[in-house]
């Protein structure tokens, strides 16, 4: 018997791989939610939405589908936000399990499923901004070609942010007289453009200093997306200056920050 | 009269098959970026060559296959799937304008059919050989790439028609011409033929010391004489400056610009790239069943010692044809339509495979024909139950092993290229007043779309990049990573994120339509 089993096991084999294969395509075709499940949870959404809430999709790549039902409630400079901090309240709307980065280790106070989508929402104490530098950026001064407020891929993600591009080896200063500080200074920077990063593969470089003292000191590479940088303050009026260099051509240096109290 | 369903008839039946499902199922699939270039470029090829061949006035040799890389005429690729093609558009214009350029590529699929099974059937038996067309056919990336005037399927066809010309040469004739003429002709449809010699010098160093004499020297003569010859002669480019030309042409593609292309969730355009690309692509994009089926039809096909080593001959061919993106330096855009010659090795080893289990299983059993039904009908109804996942988006397809297209998706696998799903959007453009739009990735195959009807009048393409967003007031965003900037391009022209439409296969966002508000 055991051996007459060894015989017919590769026929077996192929044909419980190929049983399997047919019912998991056919589940696998259907296992993403649809419209009327994801209409339903918008409805949750937006029974209980309150203007300055952070609406997020998980995982990535439905955030096209989010969007399609609940983009209306999402500006684009919400979208391309520097980070999650200053939202007290946050929707996660999921399908597949998935969880969004910002909302990992937060609990929920209400989460209901239907039909395969998920709607969680979070609380929780938000980060107060004392002086937002990307929305300051008028008030700046520079040293050379004078920045610009972009909503660029920084990372394959959406950031608004202030774009720098230096000329090789001639630092870009951006200063900031008697800004507002608070407790901490938190940023983020990096290289913009999915196609300058592929053809010049040079990293840039961001120096934060404070009152003639540098605090940070950030090389984003190519490859390293939206980098954080944080940095300790004293509450008060100080000066603050982002200086921008590189020694490849077109590096699009693209950063935010927050003084944050 | 009563027609016998012989053997060779079964193979015919399984090509006109396989072509008919090609044409059929392209009726659905977008025009390619590259496409368009080919169609334009076969239209001039065709007309050279018919007004050369007829004595009338034409334009000249490099107004028709030369110029500028990038151009119009496309010298860095070799004409002979785009003189098929002109030629096909030029002389079966009642087949539908697209389904004419693309029929010379579904043929070719019908005759990659017919010699898998005929390799088949030679060496292994009937049941091997069917099988093996079969597992070929119900590939969901093969069936696709068939299906569009582009070389990867033809390419493999050709090099599959190499490999069998070169294995029926390994008879001892005299004048063993085929091989090198079926060279040229791979030649002469994609560079990656030339690593054809690989595997075929590994194979003749492999059956000469078997035999411990040089064996077959022929048959290098005619690969050597007849494969460059034939290449020459289809290439009018190369006649005024063969060396330069042919120099050129390799430096284009030695010195590829390497395209964005996502795996395991990271966008890779430079080398190194991971050495694993070839085998987890490979792995997620065939069925489930037919890998099975080909591993255990790798250990049957070890056991068998023929003198002339066809297990050896089909490894190697696949080898010569993946080896070059275990490198790392080998540009991995397109993915596993660059090593498509491994799929004629790997549906061969699954027809083996599938019937010798079948047979085993019968004689332990007792029923042989119900055990090649039931383990045969499974293995194909699992390449067809993917199939019909897959169609007509098989570029966001993955198999059940991934998890289907969203599963790909989840791993982080591309998404799709060359902008074909915008054509599933095109009902919507039209269900909005008329408007210029950015057309994105599809912006070569705007033209085509407006020409063959799927797209109204009154939605011109609006231009390229900022500027052609900032004329549009329809926009639409072909979903691959590093197309995101495109989306933010477009909330901060039109002030919102929120599209109007998703276009989705299987439930994962390939293209998105946006309105002006």
């Amino acid at each position: 018997m055991s051996r007459k089993l060894l015989v017919i096991a590769p026929a077996l084999l192929i044909v419980l791989v190929s049983l399997w294969e047919i019912v998991a395509t056919h589940r696998d075709v259907s296992s993403v939610p649809g419209d009327a499940a994801w209409d339903a949870a918008a409805t949750i959404v937006r029974a209980d939405y309150r203007p300055g809430d952070l609406i997020e999709f998980a995982p990535d790549w439905i955030d096209p589908v989010g969007r399609l039902h609940l983009g209306d409630l999402i500006a684009p400079g919400v979208a391309a936000r520097m980070d999650a901090a200053r939202y007290s309240r946050i929707w996660e709307v999921s399908v597949r399990g998935a969880r969004a980065r910002d909302t990992i280790g937060l609990s929920p106070v209400i989460e209901q499923t239907i039909e395969g989508v998920t709607v969680r929402r979070f609380e929780r104490g938000a980060a107060v901004v004392v002086t937002d530098f990307a929305q300051a950026l008028g008030g700046a001064t520079s040293d050379g070609v004078h920045p610009t407020l972009e909503l660029a891929e920084v990372g394959f993600a959406p950031h608004q942010c202030v774009q720098v591009i230096p000329i090789p080896g001639k630092p870009t200063t951006l200063a900031f007289h008697a800004a507002a500080l608070g407790g901490s200074l938190v940023g983020y920077v990096g290289l913009a453009d999915v196609f300058t990063r592929r053809d010049i593969r040079g990293p840039g470089e961001l120096a934060v200093e404070i009152d003639g003292v540098r605090v940070a000191d950030v090389h984003p590479g190519v490859d390293d997306g939206w980098v954080r940088f944080e940095a300790p303050t004293t509450a008060g009026l100080h000066d603050v200056a982002f200086t921008a260099s590189a020694t490849a051509p077109q590096r699009l240096i693209c950063f935010a920050a927050e003084a944050r109290q | 009269m009563t027609l016998t369903l012989t053997p060779k008839r079964i193979g015919l039946l399984l090509a006109i098959a396989t072509t008919v499902l090609v044409l059929v199922n392209q009726r659905s699939v977008g025009i390619a970026r590259d496409e368009t270039v080919y169609f334009t470029a076969g239209d001039h090829y065709a007309d050279w060559w018919v007004k050369t061949l007829t004595f009338r006035s034409h334009a000249t040799i490099a107004q028709t296959f030369g110029g500028a890389f990038g151009g119009e005429a496309n010298p860095e690729h070799p004409p002979l799937l785009k003189l098929a093609s002109g030629l096909s558009h030029r002389w079966l214009p009642f087949a539908g304008e697209l389904t004419a350029y693309r029929l010379p590529s579904a043929i070719l699929h019908g005759v990659c059919a017919y010699l898998v099974f005929a390799f088949a059937l030679e060496l292994w038996g009937l049941a091997e050989a069917v099988l093996a067309a079969l597992c070929l056919i119900v590939l969901p990336r093969a069936l696709f790439h068939a299906g569009l005037d582009c070389f990867d399927a033809p390419s493999m066809a050709l090099w599959f028609a190499t490999i069998y010309a070169y294995w029926r040469c390994l008879d001892g004739r005299r004048w063993p011409w085929q091989v090198g003429v079926a060279w040229g002709l791979a030649l002469a449809t994609k560079h990656t033929a030339l690593l054809l010699p690989f595997a075929l010098g590994v194979h003749l160093v492999a059956i000469s010391i078997r035999a411990r004499r040089i064996e077959h020297w022929r048959v290098v003569i005619s690969l050597a004489v007849l494969g460059p010859l034939t290449l020459f002669v289809l290439w009018p480019w190369l006649w005024s400056a063969p060396i330069a030309h042919v120099r050129d042409w390799l430096a284009f593609h030695m010195h590829h610009v390497h395209y964005n292309f996502e795996y395991l969730g990271v966008n890779w355009n430079a080398p190194p790239f991971p050495w694993h690309v070839a085998i987890v692509t490979t792995l997620l994009t065939v069925p489930a069943a037919t890998l099975v089926a080909a591993v255990i039809g790798a250990c049957v096909m070890r056991k068998r010692g023929e003198l002339k080593l066809p297990s050896v001959l089909l490894l190697v061919s696949a080898c010569a044809s993946i080896g070059p993106f275990f490198l790392g330096t080998t540009p991995i855009f397109g993915a596993e339509k660059h090593w498509m010659p491994i799929l004629p090795t790997l549906c061969i080893a699954a027809g083996v495979g599938a019937a010798w289990a079948a047979r085993k299983a019968g004689e332990a059993i007792g029923r042989p024909r119900i055990a090649t039904i039931v383990v045969g009908g499974g293995l194909v109804l699992a390449g067809a139950s993917e199939v019909i996942a897959a169609e007509p988006y098989a570029l966001t397809w993955y198999s059940a092993l991934a998890g289907g297209d969203a599963g790909g998706a989840d791993l982080g696998m591309n998404r799709q290229f060359w902008g074909v799903a915008a054509r599933g959007v095109l009902a919507e453009i039209a269900k909005q007043p008329p408007a210029p739009v950015y057309t994105h990735d599809a912006s070569p195959a705007w033209g085509w779309y407006q020409r063959l009807g799927l797209v109204p009048k009154g939605y011109p393409d609006a231009g390229h990049e900022a500027a052609g967003i900032a004329a549009s007031k329809l926009a639409i965003v072909i979903h691959e990573k590093h197309f995101n900037r495109h989306d933010y391009m477009i909330w901060k022209a039109y002030g919102t994120v929120q599209p109007i439409f998703v276009l989705r296969a299987n439930g994962v966002p390939i293209v998105s339509l946006y309105k002006r508000p």
